[in-house]
Order: structure tokens, then sequence, then C-alpha cells
């Protein structure tokens, strides 16, 4: 039961209008984005945080940006003393991003004339580009310098003016700099937005009693948590996964976890200690990707509805091995840390509670986002332009369920690119889009099967291929088998000459090349 | 003679014109068939020669709901099968490893590719031939498929092939739903689930629409019936039988329209619709002078979307009949689960739980003697003994049911939010206009929470969607994606030649008209958005001058989202044309006011939990009121299948018509 003030009724109040205030900033940013990341894939997340920067809402949205929105929310107010209309921008990784395709905007939001934000309100989006060596920013560097525009905490709006001479900068580092204005705008909308629906719920309350119900929403958010590890049984329980290689050299990768489970103090301690060391590719994940991972756990412990806020961290102790894959250190570079390795992660906190709680978990699902970014000139327009989009693969099986075909798992939920939007928006034709049959493990609960797509190019461009579970397929549970590992081929114009491309690689392709990628299916769970 | 049917879960509701004057009739609903219902209805109503029915129907709803439609063949661009299926691929609960397995209206062994191609600028890249096109008909035969659904790629764009393959298929004598006449629009999974929706209802709900108006011709001489759609409009049964996804739902709509309808008479033209019934409620916004109640083209029906238009009902979980508890956390949660009819509420009798209905019955606000005209009784002390128990921490069961009223008023405040304030509407100009069992009962405590100045209860709230029905517009809603840059929209005033000016879409909605010896009025209307947005504005289209409807856009783009640029390009994505005919004409004869207090309606008085205590409340019979009668909060005004309550500092006038209007707080005049 609720030991402190507030009564339940009212909190539920306030943790639905905030909850809301949140999708209503992701419904606007959709609605007039430009690239089709964000407004057909809805790769972006926002979320609301209270003055000392913890977050209390988050919409439905993205959940890898789940532990790290706070980290940005973090570092703008560390760096800049944000005034009433400003808006800070970042997406440094080492400063409270991801990698440098995620830009976050970080808006304050000041009550009754005080003198310091009661709220923040931020918006994070996946933008198609942001300069480096490979179009579509996601490609195998060696270091962050080589994948893009670094951005620290700063001014992109300056008490509500636009500072145009820094989005010009921003701009002249991008291949798409018209797209890019056009989403960062729409952002910048979203804040907005957030901005004026806190200040319409605040007028409701004393800012005592505002302050109350934040305390409480983060105390019901770590009651819950605690309440369901109470139930776990006690112990320590080690696994490990690998990640084929980090897109420089063939050597797999290992990602090790111990977990203790406490359920006396209702509390979780996690040390990856183990873990590979950070690597000259581009599979580094900074410590707010593997924070976020043990977020979406724990989440996913709780019943559907439980609000995504700061408090459910507090039963987790966190230990990251400094300079590691899973907490990297500059100058690493990122970009696939995001989007692979924080699947892995995900993958082997699995792994580990499934022995504590085997009917609760399942078995392992694609693990990749096989993510794939083009880049080029659209013949068509003479314009260039960056396509970024992920292929779903099979989703693990449950005990009493198979696993769904062809959908995204655990850290990603964006959509796919409507065939119809795609070709209108790239030079590409879509020869190919189904379930790849059968590539899901056996067991007595199926995997789902993982997808497969085929993409004839019309211009020539160059093509970057970041995925995994190659050589490590998708494991089974309880005597599940594993699912079908991924991969990829390349087919030259004019020819029936396949040739096989590694999961992570750039090249450059022609116009009339098709390029087809099959993505991991689930593994199973339980003997068939 | 002219007869609304609205088929509801509990009730039929029927409405006709008599002698200038609205005549209402509640049968019981025969579920098992609900034409049984409609066919006694229209025999108690003493219908005659050259009846016309005009039906609300949930067999739709319901044939969704419950999943007992048509085995569908759905036929693609080969390559392309499983597009149905994956759908955007994502998942529809984010945090669940436990969501069930979604299953496809169209299985594996039912979807078809068919070898072709067209690109996206309409050009057709590869054909089938006559053989290709034979083995698919003869694949589609073997299946043993009841109905077939054909959404090819880019058919919007260029539906040649479409329609090849569609005439091919027609020899199979199954219907047959091709995706460029049901939503000829861009994104091929909404417009191919869109079409899949349609053939999966076609089978059942042609037999039902044929079969009824069968059954009508056959019984009344000429007679003939009409359906009620989602979007508001009516069409003849046999177009309705054709694109039933267009009906899906053809009852909620008949309320939208009829709350639109009676708040006009009223004099309110932006109201928010408040139908809260047992175990859910819907909440709509319409503006008369902004083209009435929203619409919407990204409606999910049982998990289908469905893209065609439709009036923007949106549901919340919660009702009457939901079930309050307290979660793990230790927060009070109410819904979605319901007691429904069986068990029922604690109060009933047999429920075990406590529900929205127990609390409001624990404190005061149902009244045992009116609640369905007396015929349930209301069981006090198991309803107080039992809330005791499951209160939780909470001091008493009073406040245990206060809570469980401000949590569900919660959510349903959330509801009105989603349509309103996020769509930029500010509650404060509107009326909320409350019907169905629970509306007026929370509906000012609601419009309170939104700073909604004023509540609208219509004289008729148990019937209203009938009436909607009744009176509603004959309406065809017709659509083409084009894709044009702004700078074209002088083209789209052009006669023929231009095959992507309107001209081609008006022939073939008067023609439609024609056919059923109709006169249709035009109402254009563009989507447009800047270049390379995702989603458009729709704005009026004046062939005389073009040019305003971009004006427009950038007006509309600066009050939704806070920004607008004249500079940027902006693109033509659809054109839409409605063709409307206008539906009966009819104006309720409006009383004279009188003055008075309502005292000859005054009954009882007893207390009613408000504000954290209960306070003496007078109680009203709705039928005793006259126009005229002012009557303050605290109080209750009951009927037969609702109660309105009046908080203190409000006051309710009866109008004219019967209505009546609540002026929300003290000082505001209604």
């Amino acid at each position: 039961m609720i030991p402190n003030a507030s009564d339940p009724v009212e909190l539920t109040i306030f943790q639905c209008a905030v909850h809301s205030i949140a999708e209503e900033m992701g419904a606007a940013l959709r609605r007039t984005a430009l690239s089709p990341n964000i407004k057909e894939r809805r790769d972006y997340s926002c979320a609301v945080f209270d003055g000392s920067g913890k977050v209390i809402a988050m919409g439905d949205h993205m959940p890898v940006h789940l532990g790290s929105m706070p980290m940005s929310v973090a570092a703008a107010i560390a760096a800049i003393e944000l005034a009433p209309g400003d808006i800070a921008i970042l997406n440094d990784p080492y400063a409270g991003g991801t990698h440098l395709p995620d830009i976050t905007m970080v808006l304050p939001v000041f009550l009754h004339g005080s003198s310091a934000p009661t709220f923040y309100v931020s918006t994070r989006a996946h933008h198609a580009d942001v300069g480096g060596r490979f179009a579509g920013s996601m490609g195998p560097a060696e270091e962050i310098f080589q994948e893009g525009i670094r951005i620290p905490p700063v001014r992109i709006v300056r008490g509500a003016k636009l500072d145009r001479e820094m989005l010009d900068l921003i701009l002249l580092n991008v291949r798409t700099p018209r797209e890019r204005e056009g989403d960062l705008q729409a952002q910048i909308g979203a804040c907005r937005v957030g901005e004026q629906r806190i200040q319409q719920l605040a007028d409701k309350y004393n800012p005592r009693k505002l302050q109350t119900l934040i305390d409480d929403l983060l105390d019901y958010s770590e009651r819950l948590v605690r309440s369901e590890l109470r139930t776990m049984p006690a112990g320590e329980f080690s696994a490990k996964d690998w990640l084929d290689g980090d897109g420089v050299t063939d050597i797999p990768r290992k990602i090790a976890v111990l977990l203790r489970l406490d359920p006396e103090a209702g509390a979780m301690h996690v040390d990856f200690a183990g873990s590979s060391s950070q690597v000259a590719g581009s599979v580094n994940a900074v410590r707010a990707i593997t924070l976020s991972a043990c977020f979406y756990v724990l989440r996913c412990l709780l019943a559907e509805d439980a609000p995504a806020t700061a408090g459910i961290l507090r039963p987790l102790t966190l230990e990251t091995p400094e300079g590691s894959i899973v907490d990297a250190r500059p100058p690493a570079a990122v970009a696939g840390g995001n989007v692979e390795t924080s699947q892995r992660i995900v993958d082997v906190l699995l792994r580990a509670l499934a022995q504590a709680i085997p009917n609760r978990i399942p078995a392992a699902s694609a693990g990749t986002m096989s993510n794939l970014t083009i880049g080029g000139v659209d013949p068509r327009t003479g314009e260039p332009f960056t396509y970024y989009e992920t292929t779903a693969g099979g989703m693990g099986a449950r005990s009493g369920l198979d696993g769904i075909s062809g959908v995204q798992t655990h850290m990603t939920n964006s959509l796919n690119t409507p065939i119809e939007a795609l070709e209108y928006a790239y030079p590409f034709r879509v020869r190919r889009y189904g379930y790849r049959y059968g590539s899901g493990g056996d067991g007595e609960f199926r995997g789902g099967d993982g997808l497969v797509r085929e993409i004839e190019l019309l211009a020539d461009g160059q093509m970057t291929l970041l995925a995994e579970r190659r050589k490590f397929q998708p494991w089974g549970l309880q005597g599940g088998e594993d699912g079908e590992h991924g991969i990829a081929w390349v087919t030259k114009a004019g020819t029936t000459e396949h040739t096989e491309l590694p999961g992570k690689c750039s090249r450059q392709i022609s116009a009339g090349d098709v390029l087809r990628i099959e993505t991991p299916g689930g593994g199973g769970w339980g003997k068939s | 003679m002219r007869i609304a049917i609205d088929t509801g879960g509990t009730f039929t509701d029927c409405v006709c014109l008599a002698a200038g004057q609205l005549r209402v009739l509640k049968l019981f609903s025969t579920p098992a068939d609900p034409s049984l219902a409609v066919m006694d209805a229209l025999q108690q109503l003493d219908a005659g020669k050259g009846l016309n029915v005009r039906h609300g129907t949930t067999v739709g709803t319901n044939t969704m709901l419950e999943r007992t439609g048509a085995r569908v063949a759905f036929v693609t661009t080969a390559g392309f099968e499983d597009t149905i299926a994956i759908g955007r691929q994502t998942r529809a609960r984010l945090y669940d490893w436990f969501a069930p397995v979604p299953v496809c209206l169209a299985p594996r062994e039912l979807r078809f590719g068919v070898p072709e191609r067209v690109s996206a600028e309409g050009k057709i890249l590869r054909s089938p031939t006559d053989e290709e096109l034979a083995a698919l008909v003869a694949a589609v035969r073997d299946s043993g498929a009841e109905s077939v659904a054909i959404s090819l790629l880019f058919s919007f764009a260029n539906p040649e092939t479409e329609q090849r393959v569609e005439a091919a298929l027609r020899d199979l004598g199954i219907p047959v739903s091709a995706s460029h006449r049901i939503l000829p629009e861009f994104r091929e999974y909404e417009r191919a689930s869109t079409t899949v929706a349609n053939a999966y209802l076609a089978p059942r709900m042609q037999s039902y629409l044929l079969n009824l108006e069968e059954n009508i011709a056959a019984q009344y001489i000429g007679g003939r019936m009409d359906v009620m759609q989602s979007s508001g409009g009516i069409v003849p049964s046999r177009l309705a039988a054709r694109e039933p996804v267009r009906t899906v739902l053809s009852g909620p709509a008949g309320g939208v329209i009829g709350a639109c309808q009676m708040a006009r008479w009223a004099g309110f033209e932006r109201i928010i619709g408040f139908d809260m019934g047992g175990t859910s409620t819907d909440v709509f916004l319409a503006d008369a002078s902004a083209g009435g109640a929203e619409r919407t083209r990204e409606s999910v029906i049982a998990g289908v979307p469905i893209g065609v238009p439709m009036l923007d009902i949106h549901t919340a979980g919660a009702g009457g009949g939901s079930i309050a508890r307290f979660d793990a956390g230790g927060m009070l949660r109410v819904g979605p689960e319901s007691a429904g009819a069986e068990p029922g509420p604690l109060c009933f009798g047999r429920g075990e739980k406590p529900t929205v209905t127990d609390a409001n019955f624990l404190l005061g606000r149902l009244d045992s003697e009116s609640f369905l005209g007396g015929s349930v009784h209301l069981d006090r002390e198991r309803t107080e003994q039992m809330m005791g128990q499951q209160k939780g921490a909470l001091e008493s069961a009073e406040e245990f049911a206060a809570g469980i009223l401000r949590v569900v008023e919660t959510q349903m405040e959330k509801a009105i939010r989603v349509i309103s304030v996020e769509r930029g509407h500010d509650p404060r100009d509107f009326t909320l206009v409350a019907f169905g069992g629970g509306g007026p009962l929370h509906a000012c405590a609601l419009a309170r929470a939104l700073r909604i100045p004023r509540v609208l209860v219509p004289a008729v709230p148990g019937a209203l969607s009938a009436v909607g029905i009744l009176l509603a517009d004959v309406v065809r809603d017709y659509s083409r994606t084009v894709m044009l840059p702004g700078d074209a929209i002088e083209s789209l005033a052009q006669e023929f030649g231009e095959t992507k000016s309107f001209a081609e879409l008006e022939q073939q909605g008067a023609e439609e008209f024609a056919a059923v010896g109709l006169r249709g009025v035009p109402q254009r209307t563009l989507d447009l958005r800047y270049r390379h947005q995702g989603y458009e504005l729709n704005v009026d289209f004046d062939p005389q001058a073009p040019a305003k409807s971009i004006e427009a856009f950038h007006a509309l783009h600066l009050q939704r989202y806070g920004f607008s640029d004249a500079e940027r390009p902006v693109e033509i994505v659809n054109l839409r044309l409605r063709m409307i005919a206008a539906g009966e004409h009819f104006v309720p004869r409006r009383s004279e006011l009188g003055i008075g207090d309502g005292r000859a309606a005054f009954y009882v008085e007893r207390g009613v939990f408000l504000d954290g205590r209960f306070r003496p409340t007078r109680f009203f019979d709705r039928e005793k009121l006259v126009p005229g009668d002012r009557i303050s909060g605290p109080a209750m005004i009951t009927e037969y299948t609702a109660a309105t309550l009046l908080p203190p500092g409000s006051s309710a006038q009866v109008d004219g018509f019967g209505n009546l209007v609540i002026a929300v707080e003290d000082g505001v005049r209604a």
C-alpha cells in the first residue's frame, strides 16, 4: 500500500496526464517530420523529466532510449544554465548521447516565474545522416571522429529564437541538410507542444503538491519493481553471449553478466565484469545503453501499464567495467552499440534470468536490428538522399506461446517504411518482402520466423550493413532449438552471381544491383 | 414513411416521424438474428407502403470483434504475399514478453501472388499474361476461399492491372474486393488491410443486409432499406453490402449525428460528445461551423487497421460495469475488465467485485426506484459490505467509492483530451453532450475537470443514435492519391482531359447517386502537407479560388503544430470528394419557455455524496419537467435509462425542446 502522502487517485490522474504529454509530443514530431525514418518508422522517443532530471514519463516509443534520455538531460543541465525559451541540442555519446544519429533536444519548463526549471521535456530522434565517413552514419568506423558531427550540449534555441548559426554549423556537416533542417524543426515544435501542456497541467496544482506527486510517482514505480523482485529466488546467476565481431576484425566479442537477486531487499545487482574491452569497430556501447537494457528488462517484468519512471532503476545496482564494450570511453566508435550491442546485452540478461525464473523468460529473439543505410543522389531529382531502415526478425518462443514472426523485439519498435512511401522517396525498387519460413527455432513452442527483403537499386550509391547473429544464432531455451542465423547477399546488375556480404560492411553499389537481407529467426522454447 | 432502427447490444431503438413529432419505440434486441427485432418493430410502428427503413447495425462490429467473418483469399503483387500479415512489423505491446501471436484475417495458404509490377510513377513495368491470370483464378478456386481481396502495389497510382485481376476473379462467383475501389491511397499495408476487412465482412453483411431488405420489400410494398455508415452518412443497402467495411461503426455513428443535430437545434455548434455505456465510453468532437464531426482515416477495429474515413470516435475501456482494484504497487485501477450484464455489479446481487455502478450507488447517485423503472432491485447492504472489504488502505467504503469515480472520470477526461486538447481544440469553446446510461451522471464532473462551461443532456438520451440515423444525409466519400506539387493546384479545377482533376471523381459520384434516384451535391477537400512530410492536413477546395487551399493549409499547420513556413513547398497528396444528398428536413417544435422551478417534478430529498460528504439533494422526475424549469445543484434528475447529477454550484434549465442545458459553474449562463 501507499505509505506516504498523495492519495492513489490523485497519483493516477497525475501519471496519466504526464504520460499523455509524452505521447502528444511524439505525435507532433511524427506528423511534422520529413524523413521517412521519423515520420513512417517512428524512430524517436519523447519524455518528461522533473526539475532534477529524473524521468517521470516516457511515451511508448523506443526502449533503447529508456535509460539514456535521462543522461542527455543530465548532460544538458550540467553543461548549460538553460533559461526560459532555451532549447539545448546534443548527440555526443560521451555527454549524454547514445550514438551520433540520435539527436536529442532538451527544453526546460519554468513555472510561475520560478528561477529554476520545475520540469524538462525532451525529444530524441534518429536522423538518417549526421555526416562522417559513411552515408547514413552507421558504417564500420574505427573511431568516433569518422561517425559524423559530434554535438556537445549547446543551445539551438535561445530565448525562443532559433540560433541560425548553430543550425548552419550542423547542416553544413551532413549529407541531406534540407531534410535534417525539417526534422530538427519538427523536434523543436514537439518540445514546445510538451512545454505548453506541462504548463497547463501545472496550473492545476500548487508547487509543493506538484513536487509531492512527482516524488510519489517515482516511489510508486520503485515499489512495483521491488514487489516483483521479492517474488524471485535468491541467488547469483551468470550468463554470457557473443557478438560476431566488431566490423573491423572477425574476432567474436564477449558480453558476460553476473546477476545477483536479493528478494529480501527487493533488489537486483548486475555486474558486467568479464565482458570484452572496447573494440576498434563501432559496436561499443556507452554505459547509458547498458543501463537502458537493464531498465527495459526490469520494466518487462512488471504489468504492462506500469509507468516507466526513474523509480524503476532504484532497486538496481549496475557495475560496468570502464573501457569495456558495455561502457566505452572516447574515442571509441559507437554507432552499432546502440542498435546491436544493446540487443545482445538484453539477451545476456535474459539468459541469466532464465535460470532464476525459467517460465517467465522467452528464448532469444533475432538479436540484431539488421541496419541498412544507403546514400547517393536521386537521379529523378538530382538531390542527395540517405536512407536508413531496420528489418525485424523472429521473436523468441515463450512458455505456452510461439514467438511472433517478423516483428521488432526488445530495444526497438520502429515501423517499416511502406514500400509505396519508400519508392516514392528513394531511387529503389523493393522486389520482395516476406517471411523467411522455417527460420524460427523448433521446439514445443516455435521461435518466430525472420524476414526476407530484396531491394533493387535504381541509382549508384554507398550501402552500409550493420547486422549481427551471423555466427552465433539466437538461442533456444529449455531444450528449444536455435533460430536460423541472418544472412545478406548482393546480386550485381544483369548477372545471377550472388556475393554474400559480411554482417558489417560498407560497399559501393550500382544501379541494377539487388540487395537481399534475410533476418534471423527466434529461438524455440521447450523440447519438441 | 421513414423509420430509423438502431440495433444495440441490449436494446433495438426505433424512431420515426409521426405528425411532425419524433416517435420512439424501444425493444429488446435479438442477437442471434438481429433482423427479428427489426421486423417486429416495423409491425409495432404500423409501417405501410413505400416504407424506407434506415438501419444502424452492429453486425459488422461484432463480426470483427468475434472474428466470425469469411475465409478470405488475399491477392497481391508476387513477392509481397506476406505483407498483409507482417503489417508494420511492430509489436502492439512494448513491454510484454507474452503478447499473443496476432492472427491475420488472410492465413498463409490463402495468400496469392500475381507476377506484375507498377512503379511509383504509375508506369506498368510488368503485366500478368492471360495464362498467369487463369492459373491465379484456379488456385483461388481450389483454396476454398469464400471471399477475395485484391491489393496490388501502387494500384492507387494505376489501377489497370488490378482491374484485370478483378475481372478475372469475378468468374468465381464470390465477393471480390479491390483496393483501388475500397481505398485508392498510398501505404500498401493500410490499403490492403482495409480491403481484406471488407472481404472478411462481405459474405455475412451482404446476406444480412440483402435478406433484410428483401423481407422488408416482401412485407411492405415498395419497401426498401438504407444503412448508416461509420462516416456518418447514409447509403442504400445495396451499396453498403458492396463495401461493408464502411459500416463497421454504424451504430455509434448514429449517436454522433444525433448528438450534433440535437445540439444544433438547441443552439450549440461546437460539441464534445460523451456516450458512456456499460463496458466502454465513446467520445467525439464536432464543430458544426467547421464541417461537423471530426473524421479519421487511422482507425483500428479489433486489431485491424481500417483506412476508410470514419467518424473519429475514441473509445475508452471504462463504463458503468468496469471493475475497480488495487494493483501490486497500490494504485487504484478501474477497467478495462467489466462485470458486464453477468455477473453484473455488486448491487445487482451476483457480482463479487466493485464496479463504477456500485460506487455511484453507494454514494447515493443511483436511484433504486427510477433505475430502469424500478425493475432491478439494488442491494445496498451487500454493496456496502463488499465495498468495505475491498477498500484497501482507504478510510471508508465511501472514500473508496469516491476514489473509483475520480479514477474513472480521469480516464474519460483523458479520452476527451485525446480528441480535443491533443488536437489543438480548447474545451472551453465546447458544450459537452452527455448521453448513454452513464453520461449524464458524470458529465458535470468531467466538464469541470476540462473547463467545459456547459453540458447538454438531450431530450431522448436513450434513442439518440436512432434519431441520428433518421436525420442523417445520404453521403458517399471518394478519394484519389495524386502526389502533385502545390503549384499544380489550379489544374485540379479543370474539366476533363486531366485525369487527376476532381471531374472524374465527380462523375463517378453523380452516376452512383443517380442510380438510386438521388442528386448529390459535391464537397471538395484536399489533403496537403509540406513536401516530404508524411501526414497531411485536410482543407477545403474551391474550384473558383484554388489557391485559397494553400493559404488555409499554412494557417492550420501553425495552429496545430506551432509553426508554418510560407516559403516551404507544399504537396497535394489526396483529392477528396464527398457527395451529399440532404436527409429529411425536420425541425422539432420549440415550446415557449415558462418560468418554473420544477416543483411538480420533485419527488424526494436524499443524501448524495458530493465534495467529500453526503449533502441533502433534491430528486426530480425528468418526465414531469417542462420547458423553462430551472433547477440548481445539488440535484438529481432521473429518467428511465439515465440520471443527471447537478453538483453544487451548477444549474440546469429545460429548453424549448426538452433538453437539459446545464451551466457547470456559478455565474456562467447556460
